[in-house]
């Protein structure tokens, strides 16, 4: 029998330092033994641990086009956080995973999508966004809006650049206060949600914060997104990541097998949920 | 049906441990719990309800997951004889039934082997419970709410009345069956000690409290949902979680590190929703912070979530929570009030 309990082990390939407050770092893990090799969709997470310090649930950033390495992108903000901050290239870490359901993207074929995120929750957006990028021609037209505090607190610079060059992508980037130097948006995402024209007609996926989800799922209602077009992940405090250990519920789901995927449809069913 | 004098009962039980690690009601000091037994001489039958509930056999209050060094992790090695658990009351025999759905499957999920819990199944799958009816119920037992009884036989292999002089043995599982047939040296049970058994289970019967029609529970604890009736639940609690510890249905848990250097194991340690840390995560954000919150999702998940995904109640009625709570809040009484709102 699999003993979902036991993780496997990665070895941190590459590190980057997302946001010069040192807070936000990414790590590019990759596969020790071939077997351990695993399938996944955008949307999915693992539980990262290193042994004696604990185990940490975090979205897989990594998309599943990306061959050979596993990505996360972690806040310094707790214990485990903490040690996996202290990681250094070649260190080996325990992976559980892939757990949790994902991002429809079979039913995203051929149709818009929008994809809203905020912070440094748009981990498995760039997850969804590459997948949706490396297979262009599945899907119509692709617009993001992403938000952070500031601009040090964008994740994926780098990769942003190369975003804002494309024609086959709108990306609307805003900052809650005006910066000096800041030539993009400036307002919350909810307001900006509403303010960029947005097509209801389009699927939609909303990731980040629990107050920024809280307040943009009801702009894009307002926008006329009908509630089952609408996506979003949830995040809870999950140990076990296999539906046993009772933490993250709400109401009769468990975020960890019956999520952290969530239709608007589905949220509005269950008490708690935001 | 088969019988066991009495004054035979020792040698039943020092044949049962020849196959068999026997655990059974122990009494150390002034409490009785379920432990391994070495002797038949440790276990008393007198007990009715065990202040904590067998379930600590299966799914112990810490558990190593696995131990590690720098070459790598193990699972720790078990005793290899399977668990026969002797003296086991119809509430808690059920409460295995829940939990092996809990740790045997994820609801709703394909049948994959990812959701079992290896650590449950290797300990449940094999076990023989042997249910001892209850001849004297107690004022807190409210098992006849929730379809138990003190001669209920669901979730037993061998379902044993304790009669003057003997002790009657009823196969109920094909497991009890074929533990009964390989049984040589037993006796049959004479009709007469047969009648004697439905004299039995009306008396017992009688000592319990009226049942309470809990039909509309479900439906009502969905409804009241936003009610301001948590606040008025909630007022007396603690949230002090002795009732989740004692429970045999609650079956949440913690998961932690215990190490040094390269050195250590993973461990897994009852929690409890009663706890405001439980749901606490590293950012700050605590989904359930209010202690009323937290009472609602213990009643909730008994009463309506469990439902929702295993179509029964998670509470067997066994009253051992009514006993522990330190503020005397009444699950019962609970219940009436939101059955009456």
């Amino acid at each position: 029998m699999k003993n979902t309990y036991i993780p496997f082990q990665m070895k941190v390939k590459k590190i980057y330092m997302e946001s010069p407050d040192r807070t936000l770092k990414t790590f590019d893990l990759s596969y020790i033994n071939k077997e351990d090799k695993f399938d996944f969709l955008p949307g999915q997470f693992c539980e990262f641990s290193i042994l004696g310090k604990g185990e940490s649930p975090f979205g897989i950033a990594s998309s599943p086009t990306e061959e050979d390495i596993i990505k996360f992108t972690v806040n310094r903000t707790g214990s485990v956080t903490n040690e996996i901050h202290y990681l250094q290239e070649d260190d080996i870490v325990g992976i559980r995973g892939p757990l949790g359901n994902w991002y429809p993207v079979e039913k995203f074929k051929g149709q818009d999508v929008v994809i809203i995120g905020g912070g440094f929750a748009f981990t498995t957006l760039r997850s969804l966004l590459i997948y949706m990028l490396d297979n262009r021609a599945d899907y119509g037209k692709i617009t993001v809006i992403y938000g952070a505090r500031n601009p040090d607190l964008f994740i994926y610079k780098e990769e942003i650049k190369e975003w804002e060059k494309r024609d086959d992508l709108t990306l609307h980037l805003t900052i809650d206060n005006p910066v000096k130097g800041w030539d993009k948006l400036t307002g919350f995402v909810p307001t900006v949600t509403k303010e960029v024209s947005l097509d209801p007609t389009s699927w939609c996926v909303v990731c980040g914060p629990p107050i920024m989800i809280k307040y943009t799922l009801p702009v894009l209602t307002e926008i006329g997104f009908p509630d089952e077009k609408i996506y979003t992940s949830l995040e809870r405090r999950m140990k076990c990541g296999i539906g046993k250990c009772g933490r993250c519920n709400i109401g009769s789901k468990y975020v960890c097998i019956d999520g952290p995927v969530f239709s608007y449809e589905e949220i509005k069913k269950i008490p708690e949920a935001l | 049906m088969i019988k066991v004098k009495k004054s035979e009962f020792n040698k039943f039980i020092e044949n049962l441990q020849e196959n068999y690690s026997v655990f059974a009601p122990v009494t150390d000091g002034k409490a009785t719990a379920f432990k391994k037994i070495k002797s038949a001489d440790d276990i008393n039958n007198k007990v009715l309800n065990t202040k904590r509930s067998p379930k600590e056999i299966f799914f112990p209050q810490s558990e190593v997951l696995f131990q590690y060094t720098k070459e790598g992790m193990e699972v720790p090695k078990r005793d290899e004889k399977p668990f026969a658990i002797w003296g086991m009351r119809n509430c808690d025999t059920k409460s295995l039934l829940m939990l092996d759905k809990v740790f045997g499957e994820a609801h709703q999920m394909p049948k994959k082997d990812m959701y079992k819990d290896p650590y449950w199944k290797e300990k449940y799958d094999n076990c023989l419970v042997f249910n001892l009816a209850c001849n004297e119920p107690l004022s807190t037992c409210f098992c006849n709410w929730f379809d138990g009884g003190p001669f209920d036989k669901t979730g037993s292999d061998i379902f044993v009345v304790e009669t003057d002089e003997n002790y009657i043995f009823e196969a109920v599982s094909d497991k009890g069956k074929k533990f009964l047939s390989d049984f040589k040296t037993a006796e049959n049970a004479s009709d007469k000690e047969i009648k004697k058994i439905e004299k039995l289970k009306e008396t017992a019967e009688s000592y319990l409290a009226e049942k309470e029609d809990i039909s509309s529970l479900f439906f009502k604890t969905k409804e009241i949902w936003d009610e301001p009736i948590w606040d008025e639940i909630a007022a007396k609690c603690v949230n002090c979680g002795a009732c989740a510890f004692v429970c045999p249905t609650c079956h949440c848990f913690d998961v932690s590190d215990e190490g040094k250097g390269n050195k250590g194991k993973r461990i897994r340690l009852w929690d409890s929703c009663m706890f405001a840390i439980f749901t606490k995560e590293a950012s700050g954000h605590n989904p359930r912070s209010q202690s009323t919150q937290r009472v609602r999702q213990r009643v909730m998940h008994k009463y309506n979530y469990f439902m929702d995904n295993y179509d029964e109640h998670l509470c067997t009625g066994c009253g051992r929570c009514v006993v522990v709570c330190p503020v005397n809040l009444d699950i019962r009484e609970v219940i009436k009030k939101i059955i009456n709102y």
